[in-house]
């Protein structure tokens, strides 16, 4: 069994954990990132990707708000390559309460979030597809983040100044010696190999897995899952983020996010953090509530749905209170005070805009309790831009592709362009994803898994949801030996599958044709196995 | 009635099949070419709300229309390439030879007022050398001759006296360079006791949309929609004998102007064999047609495809007693109206080209029949087949009586 040491162990790959791992390592704190599958498994890759301006939660939790204005502005400048600043509107609808409106000017400028009145007829010029109905509109600093690349860049910086990653390894075990944390057991879920990772401190961000952890280290904790829905539709139907002006409600914002909008979401309390489960009804609700902000809802093809779950701590009865809720929006846990045992700290809660600011309150605390004297630099430090115009200008590839790597491929630049002078071939054409980048996203060692390629290229992300591209992603990756084809061919089988399941939940219309062609070419023409072999 | 969606809409229904770029002919001859997929309804959907694209080599695309004849779920593509034509025009600003092969009407008069001038010069190596030169048409590419005595010259009937009347819109080939076909039309009508009127009429605009003229080519469209309803409303039948000029008032009009009136239009314009095939349905058709024992080859150009009505040609011409037709069933022609002038689109168009002509009913005719006078400039430039329009045997079958 491998043994190595650490001085802290961040379990849970989400943008909390990256992000702690990353202030560490900015601090020269060394750190390892256990995350039990790839980079935002969980809840940091199944949501709007919003990049909040604090105009939410103004009137409901004005801390919350204040935090997220402040970490709005700090994330532009620090993880430009992952922000588009598309701005927001806040618009109200006939039948949201008007005395809200007030309210919700009022506590925005209080806190000092700037707001500009917008004239209906300008917000309707600039959104064709709002309701016209709309009685009052507000412009507001928002903006869309991509969740994927925001993961891959900060735990790419964490890891070129020095911090470990292991992705695919689950902890099994927490070793404790005299109330204090000595070593955690993780197992490598391709191999089964075990390493032991000898550490002075663990700081758990496992997001809905928190209290999982904290049960393997003794510790009574209660999370509780709220689940949300999200959809994909197929087109970016928006400029800007939409959100509804009234107190935040199911299914009441759209996001434009590259070549598409997101809209959402839903919140059910679930017992498994493990359930992504979809159901038709709650699809249904949302789009008929969605249809206040958006009449022809109803009529816009989606290309799919998914959910994932907000972690919200809750303190159990058992414990003493002495937890530290830093705010409303997140939860820093000191196991030491808290429970007794030492070298253990969960951080939990909170929102994707604040996970900056999450890791700086934890990461003062990994330092308080290591005795290290080291200021956060995370407000400052910005992580390498995705700009790459200058440096693919003259490459030869078609404009929309072009276009795309522009503002994609950053640090990778060079080596995507020394690949397209190899290959130049479009492999998913929904998304305009070159083979190019997939080699360059491809891990030096490990297995082929096209959920990872899609994560950090977009592959499979468009309309045909990976019915053409998968399938050339495999064939291509045999053909210049990346994988074998048994190992293509379970990767093909996985990502058909996990494809499917967002698709089938929404499978209305045009949805429902794409799927069928899907099946049509997969387990018909092609007579692929259903339900084969599963390698995680 | 061909369906008619919305420009808005349609683009969103794309199943990604690749039904479109497998059956789109330059992408059978070429890799440069992205595509109806791509540069259809993809490149919509990748720059929806972040601004315009503009990719060169939309100039590839023909608008040839076979994208939206193989399209399961109808989604008018040609017309998302024609405006990206549009866009790239606008980008990049359009070559002078490109803006001269757009303005056919205006070739047109200019070309029959000087006829045996112009078509001696066109045969000059020399002269056509320095075109190659200058314009970028290639020496080798053969044009079809104009005529000075032309169908414009010599047939001024605004009105129909008789009972069904017929609006006919003659398109610049048949009345440049093909007036026997235009007399042919009149002809057949008169034995069918319809006498035809030529209401004004400019280009189609399918040249201009084709060079990414659309502004030119949409001014184009609203004077015939206005020229030909005011028939309409009277009573008459707008028909026609060229193919694309056909496609364009029953398609594209509707998609491009996406009006009422272009709608309208739409819905009274008919092919010429289409028209007569109705007559025939109808029982109202002439049917002294005399023998002919000619042995046919029939090339359907793709605009009649387009056109979602069969073969009438065939149809009509399988009435003449003795006459043996068979369709070519060969795929697009390469000319592809101005397409084929291009120099550096010439290796395209030929290797087109060349398949069409590799066909067995062709070797084994006596002549080939197809409606398309560009179609017909590609077989002059390939073979020594005579080409005729269906039009022309029908007459020939009713004179012999």
């Amino acid at each position: 069994m491998e043994i190595f040491e650490t001085e802290v162990a961040v379990i849970g790959g989400g943008m909390t954990g990256v992000g702690v791992l990353r202030d560490l390592a900015l601090r020269g704190v060394n750190a390892v990132l256990i995350e039990q599958f790839d980079l935002g498994h969980g809840t940091s890759t199944r949501n709007h990707g919003l990049l909040h301006s604090g105009g939410r939660y103004a009137v409901k939790d004005k801390e919350a708000a204040v935090e997220s204005y402040q970490e709005n502005l700090i994330l532009k400048k620090t993880v430009p390559g992952s922000i588009e600043e598309t701005g927001g509107l806040f618009v109200k609808v006939p039948d949201d309460p008007d005395d809200y409106v007030e309210k919700w000017v009022n506590a925005c400028n209080t806190i000092g979030i700037p707001i500009e009145e917008v004239p209906l007829q300008i917000a309707f010029a600039e959104e064709p597809y709002l309701n016209r109905k709309a009685e009052v509109v507000y412009r507001i600093p928002d903006g869309a983040v991509d969740p994927f690349t925001m993961l891959v860049d900060v735990t790419a910086d964490a890891v070129e100044k020095g911090a470990r990653v292991l992705t695919y390894h689950e902890v099994t075990h927490i070793e404790t010696t005299n109330a204090q944390v000595s070593y955690i057991t993780v197992k490598d879920r391709y191999t089964g190999e075990e390493k032991q990772i000898h550490t002075k401190l663990v700081v758990n961000a496992a997001g809905p897995w928190s209290a999982n952890i904290a049960k393997l280290a003794n510790v009574p904790m209660k999370i509780i899952n709220n689940k949300g829905m999200l959809t994909v539709l197929n087109n970016r139907i928006n400029k800007q983020v939409i959100n509804r002006l009234r107190m935040p409600g199911d299914a009441d914002i759209f996001v434009p996010a590259h070549n598409v909008t997101i809209f959402g979401t839903t919140g059910i309390n679930v017992e498994h953090p493990d359930d992504t489960s979809l159901q038709r009804e709650e699809f249904e609700h949302m789009i008929m509530k969605g249809k206040d902000l958006i009449p022809t809802l109803p009529q816009i093809r989606m290309i799919r749905a998914f959910s994932g779950s907000r972690p919200l701590f809750q303190e159990t009865e058992s414990s003493d209170a002495s937890g530290r809720n830093v705010t409303r929006g997140m939860a820093l846990l000191d196991h030491e005070q808290r429970d007794g045992l030492k070298g253990f700290i969960t951080i939990t809660s909170g929102k994707l805009t604040t996970f900056r600011y999450m890791a700086e309150k934890t990461v003062d605390l990994v330092c308080e309790k290591l005795g290290i004297t080291s200021n956060c630099q995370t407000a400052e430090v910005a992580v390498p831009h995705r700009e790459a115009k200058q440096a693919l200008e003259n490459i030869n590839l078609t404009p929309v592709a072009k276009k795309k790597l522009f503002s994609w491929a950053g640090v990778n630049a060079s080596s995507i362009k020394a690949n397209l002078l190899k290959d130049n071939s479009i492999v998913c054409e929904c998304e305009s994803v070159t083979w190019a980048e997939i080699e360059s996203a491809l891990p030096e060692k490990g297995q082929f898994n096209l959920g990872d390629i899609r994560r950090r290229t977009r592959l499979g992300m468009g309309p045909c949801q990976g019915t053409f591209c998968y399938r050339r992603a495999a064939a291509m990756a045999v053909e210049k030996g990346v994988a074998t084809s048994d190992e293509a061919e379970i990767a093909l089988q996985n990502g058909v599958e996990k494809r499917s399941k967002g698709m089938r939940v929404i499978a209305t219309g045009s949805a429902n044709k794409q799927l069928e062609l899907m099946d049509g070419i997969n387990y018909v023409s092609l007579g692929m196995k259903k339900g084969g072999e599963t390698y995680v | 009635m061909l369906y008619q969606p919305s420009l808005e809409a349609s683009y969103d229904q794309c199943l990604k099949c690749h039904a479109c770029t497998v059956n789109c002919p330059i992408s059978s001859v070429s890799t440069e070419f992205g595509g109806p997929k791509q540069l259809g309804p993809e490149l919509q959907r990748m720059t929806q709300n972040q601004g315009i694209l503009d990719d060169a080599s939309i100039e590839l695309c023909t608008l040839c229309g076979t994208c939206d004849r193989t399209c399961p779920e109808n989604i008018h593509v040609s017309s998302l390439t024609a405006y990206l034509k549009e866009t790239h025009a606008e980008e990049v600003g359009t070559k002078f030879r490109d803006i001269v092969l757009s303005k056919a009407e205006w070739v047109g008069k200019l070309a029959s007022t000087f006829a045996p001038v112009t078509n001696a010069t066109m045969k000059l190596k020399p002269a056509r050398k320095v075109m190659e030169w200058i314009m970028e048409i290639p020496a080798e590419r053969n044009f079809p001759e104009y005529r000075f005595n032309n169908f414009k010259r010599k047939y001024k009937i605004k009105e129909s006296t008789t009972e069904r009347k017929v609006a006919y819109f003659a398109g610049c080939y048949a009345t440049y360079n093909a007036p026997d076909v235009a007399d042919s039309f009149v002809k057949v009508m008169e034995y069918n006791g319809i006498e035809v009127a030529v209401p004004k009429q400019n280009c189609c605009g399918v040249p201009m949309f084709a060079n990414g003229q659309m502004k030119a080519g949409k001014k184009n469209a609203q004077s015939n929609i206005d020229s030909f309803l005011s028939y309409v409303d009277q009573g008459y039948d707008v028909v026609m004998t060229c193919s694309s000029c056909t496609l364009a008032m029953k398609k594209e009009y509707p998609g491009y102007m996406q009006t009422e009136e272009a709608q309208r239009l739409a819905e009274n314009v008919y092919d010429a064999d289409e028209y007569l095939r109705i007559l025939y349905e109808k029982g109202e058709l002439n049917d002294s047609l005399s023998a002919l024992n000619d042995k046919a080859a029939y090339y359907a150009p793709c605009h009649m495809k387009g056109q979602g009505i069969g073969n009438p040609a065939m149809d009509m011409l399988e009435l003449i007693p003795g006459y043996q037709i068979e369709d070519m069933a060969a795929g697009c022609c390469g000319q592809c109206g101005t397409f084929g002038f291009k120099k550096e689109k010439y290796s395209y168009s030929m290797a087109l080209g060349d398949t069409m002509v590799d066909s067995k009913s062709m070797a084994e005719s006596d002549y080939v029949v197809t409606e398309c006078g560009m179609c017909k400039n590609q077989f002059d430039q390939l073979t020594d087949k005579e080409v005729r329009h269906p039009i022309q045997v029908l007459r020939q079958s009713y004179e012999l009586n």
